[in-house]
């Protein structure tokens, strides 16, 4: 499978949950989603955990707030009847699988290309070239940033500016931890960009590196997707 | 537009915009700063302004896309919310790019700018955002304005409006303390940074 046939899966699949409107409907998106997760021949359960791990709190406040606090559901409102906390109960149901099955494609996507470098990644996508070299930028920066994070937040506890935990101390100096970090990868980007990067000619060969062809689809792309497709159709059939 | 210094601009302001959570994570900070990013590109960028809109949206969509893959999947659907924080920015903020620069810094234009454009750019975001909140979220993303939402459901405004008016209570508050940290961090760049991304003049 190719990132971009992974990718046009993952649309259509969420495009699916966005309209399904029952249980039902999810349901099938959700079984579709779950045996792309297992064709990636990995274990899923980290995946299934991460997906919860997000929606779980998520779907705690919602049952708060549409449960706990409304008592009716949004269409009660909209009708203007009395409602009931079973129908609101109802919809949150609804609205946390939908976001459930959004949350684990992306982690199925990433069980299909978990050996895959970022590099690799993005020289399979099918982008204009200045795209793809911005992401390759950002990621490399990312972890620069990180760094940066790192250093300075050492620097500043150890300077006794911010502390490790919560603090009024954090709120009134946080600002400066992220102008330092700033400071330190604007520094950093400007001897990459004006000295280090002319000299090991960086861009001429990221350009080289990504111009590489490389498959568009797989003939795996084209089951999944029409597997997304007829799963889409589903979706908006059921409504 | 795209010339080396401005890709790396962008790429620096999307790593912003991505690493900034980690940053507020670290420090126990109860608010989002996930725009900065996007709004100090613009600055960044201005005065050429279709650029500023171009490199600053790039920025935000980068930032936005990396996070819904790693942090949190939900980020990317407010992708338009992004486009309108860009506009905001080139068009509104960057205006104020003087000012933000001043030496030394004169307090009352410098927060009365940051006061003003932060309550528009939260108006805008608020406004820009409400839709997905509702058909996707259904009104409640998890922060503490889903309250706010429940509040005006109780008064029987309807889901759409009680997610409009919960943003625009609390999107502007969260906007300026972005739009200032942006500034403070536009004060702080390196006059050398920024007159690399000037475009090259033609030689006379």
């Amino acid at each position: 499978m190719t990132p971009n046939g992974a990718i046009a899966f993952g649309l259509l699949v969420i495009a699916a949950a966005i309209a399904a409107r029952d249980l039902v409907s999810l349901a099938v998106v959700l079984a579709l989603l779950t045996v792309f997760a297992l064709a990636s021949r990995r274990s899923i359960v980290s995946a299934l955990l991460w997906s919860a791990g997000i929606m779980l709190p998520l779907a705690a406040f919602m049952a708060l707030v549409w449960v706990g606090i409304v008592g009716r559901a949004p269409h009660e409102i909209a009708a203007g009847t009395e409602g009931s906390r079973a129908a609101a109960a109802a919809y949150v149901t609804v609205v946390c699988t939908r976001l459930f099955v959004i949350a684990l494609a992306v982690q199925a996507l990433f069980l299909h290309f978990a050996a895959w470098t970022p590099l690799g990644f993005v020289r399979a996508l099918t982008a204009p070239p200045v795209a793809r070299k911005l992401l390759v930028l950002t990621l490399s920066l990312i972890e620069t940033i990180l760094h940066a994070v790192d250093r300075a937040r050492t620097a500043l506890i150890a300077g006794g500016i911010v502390t490790r935990q919560f603090s009024w101390r954090n709120l009134r100096h946080g600002w400066i931890l992220v102008q330092t970090v700033w400071l330190i990868v604007v520094v950093i980007a400007i001897g990459r960009t004006r000295d280090k990067w002319p000299i090991e000619a960086t861009l001429s060969r990221l350009d080289t590196a990504l111009g590489a062809s490389a498959p568009r689809l797989a003939a795996a792309d084209i089951g999944w997707g029409a597997a997304g497709l007829a799963c889409l159709i589903a979706a908006i059939g059921l409504r | 537009m795209f010339t080396t210094p401005r890709l790396v601009a962008i790429a620096l302001c999307a790593a912003l915009n991505f690493a900034i959570g980690n940053v507020v994570y670290l420090v126990k900070l109860p608010i989002y700063l996930d725009s900065i990013g996007t709004i100090l590109c613009a600055l960044l960028i201005f005065p050429d302004r279709i650029a500023a809109i171009c490199c600053a949206f790039i920025a935000g969509l980068i930032g936005v896309i990396l996070s819904g893959l790693v942090i949190n999947p939900f980020l990317p659907w407010f992708t338009f919310s992004v486009l309108a924080i860009a506009l905001v920015s080139a068009l509104l903020t960057a205006r104020a790019t003087d000012t933000f620069r001043a030496q030394p810094l004169v307090p009352l234009p410098f927060f009365g700018k940051v006061i003003l454009y932060g309550v528009i750019t939260g108006i805008v975001s608020a406004v820009v955002s409400a839709p997905v909140v509702v058909y996707l979220f259904g009104g409640v993303t998890g922060s503490g304005s889903a309250f706010l939402v429940a509040f005006f459901l109780k008064t029987g405004e309807q889901l759409l409006n009680a997610a409009v008016l919960a943003g625009l209570t609390t999107e502007p508050i969260d906007k300026t303390l972005q739009v200032l940290v942006a500034a403070l961090l536009y004060r702080a760049t390196p006059r050398e940074f920024i007159a690399m991304l000037r475009p090259a003049q033609p030689a006379t």
